[in-house]
């Protein structure tokens, strides 16, 4: 029984219960750091480690939170958690902090992050909040990082920084500007809703 | 009896729960601030000088130490930093840290001249905020290194056809990005003769 309540725990936000193309969380971030595939992963590290952690550190204190204040300490909890990544980031990958200074500021207004806090964290025990927590930051990472992967390679002809495509390719600027993000996203939420979760339901 | 436990209840435990909260985040990250202060300041002064020896057009190793070494081998600061000079084989640099709008922010960067002050020995990116994968290209090696050896002022043309001394490659899908960009590098040449030579 436990364990199929770890495992569920576990799989829903990997796809039934994606935050990003079921629940339609996160698109903020989604639209603004997927035109690259580097800035992509730092920010899904981030979100990961921040939703885990603050899952985990609501659910401790979940009995103790007085509920009208709750959403404050929320905020103050997962704000900390930001913070610490920032400062980790600056001191010891002061390039990549560089180039992802304002991004990791934006982790702190994920609604992902206090949408499985509101949602799980506060009635569920630290260790499954911990695996929600990350399991909803996975859930969120794969869909970015395969959006990122059409916008940069279509976009800019190269992944990860390195040339892919040779100089034939006419790099489509659209891709890696803000409506880029609103086309990809909006078909990989009809292709992924067209096929997958249509199987699921018949 | 119950009135006053309801009132601790609902005014003075949420306070003291806030409070105590507040206190213990505030020490974690100010813990760690200061514990890493000493490398980020760190970090921040050996990008600078990076900056610097780039703009300069000086060989360095690519590390820490290597750049501080450089640094002190070859470079004099001015005046109490609005300018630096290198000495090197083809002649006095001077590098001028400059700064202008960009497209969304301001754009810092580090300007090198030769003794002339008009033609670049180099550039260097200090901080920018342009659009990733756009304007944010003007950091990628092959925009700054194509200034070295130019005369300013210059004139943008399209990606990839430059070719006389004073023209330099536009970002294709970021024309304001390049525009403010030219304005800035053509500003260098007269503030510097304004600031070292005061003309």
């Amino acid at each position: 029984m436990a364990k199929s309540k770890l495992r569920k725990t576990f799989l829903e936000p990997l796809g039934k219960n994606n935050p990003v193309f079921v629940q339609i969380l996160g698109i903020c971030s989604t639209l603004a750091v997927t035109n690259k595939l580097q800035n992509t992963m730092v920010m899904v590290l981030g979100v990961m480690f921040t939703t885990a952690l603050s899952s985990w550190t609501i659910s401790l204190l979940r009995n103790h939170i007085p509920s009208r204040i709750r959403m404050m300490v929320e905020t103050m909890v997962i704000a900390t958690f930001v913070i610490i990544v920032d400062i980790v980031l600056k001191a010891f990958y002061p390039e990549m902090w560089k180039q992802l200074g304002p991004y990791v500021g934006l982790i702190i207004t994920n609604c992902i992050i206090m949408g499985r806090i509101e949602a799980f964290a506060l009635q569920n025990k630290p260790f499954l909040s911990l695996v929600d927590g990350l399991a909803s930051g996975l859930g969120y990472a794969y869909v970015l990082l395969a959006i990122a992967f059409f916008r940069e390679l279509l976009g800019t002809g190269s992944l990860w920084g390195y040339q892919i495509l040779g100089s034939w390719w006419t790099n489509w600027s659209i891709m890696i500007m803000p409506p880029g993000g609103f086309f990809v996203l909006a078909i990989f939420i009809w292709v992924i809703r067209e096929t997958i979760m249509k199987e699921e339901k018949a | 009896m119950i009135k006053q436990a309801t009132f601790y209840k609902k005014r003075i435990y949420p306070l003291l729960f806030m409070f105590l909260v507040t206190v213990i985040c505030i020490l974690i990250t100010s813990g760690l601030f200061l514990s890493t202060q000493e490398r980020a300041t760190a970090n921040e002064l050996s990008f600078t000088r990076r900056a610097i020896l780039d703009a300069g057009g000086l060989e360095y190793t690519p590390t820490t130490e290597g750049i501080e070494k450089t640094y002190k081998e070859k470079v004099q600061v001015e005046d109490g930093g609005t300018y630096y000079t290198a000495e090197t084989a083809e002649g006095k640099r001077y590098i001028l840290p400059m700064q202008g709008p960009g497209l969304w922010g301001t754009i810092a960067i580090m300007v090198g001249l030769e003794e002339d002050l008009t033609t670049f020995s180099g550039l260097a990116i200090v901080s920018q905020n342009e659009t990733p994968g756009l304007g944010g290209r003007i950091e990628e090696p092959w925009f700054t290194q194509q200034f070295q050896g130019k005369k300013s002022p210059f004139t943008l043309v399209n990606e990839g056809t430059a070719d006389a001394p004073n023209e330099v490659d536009a970002i294709t899908g970021a024309t304001r990005t390049s525009e403010y960009f030219r304005n800035l590098t053509n500003r260098a040449s007269t503030d510097a003769k304004r600031i070292i030579r005061g003309e």
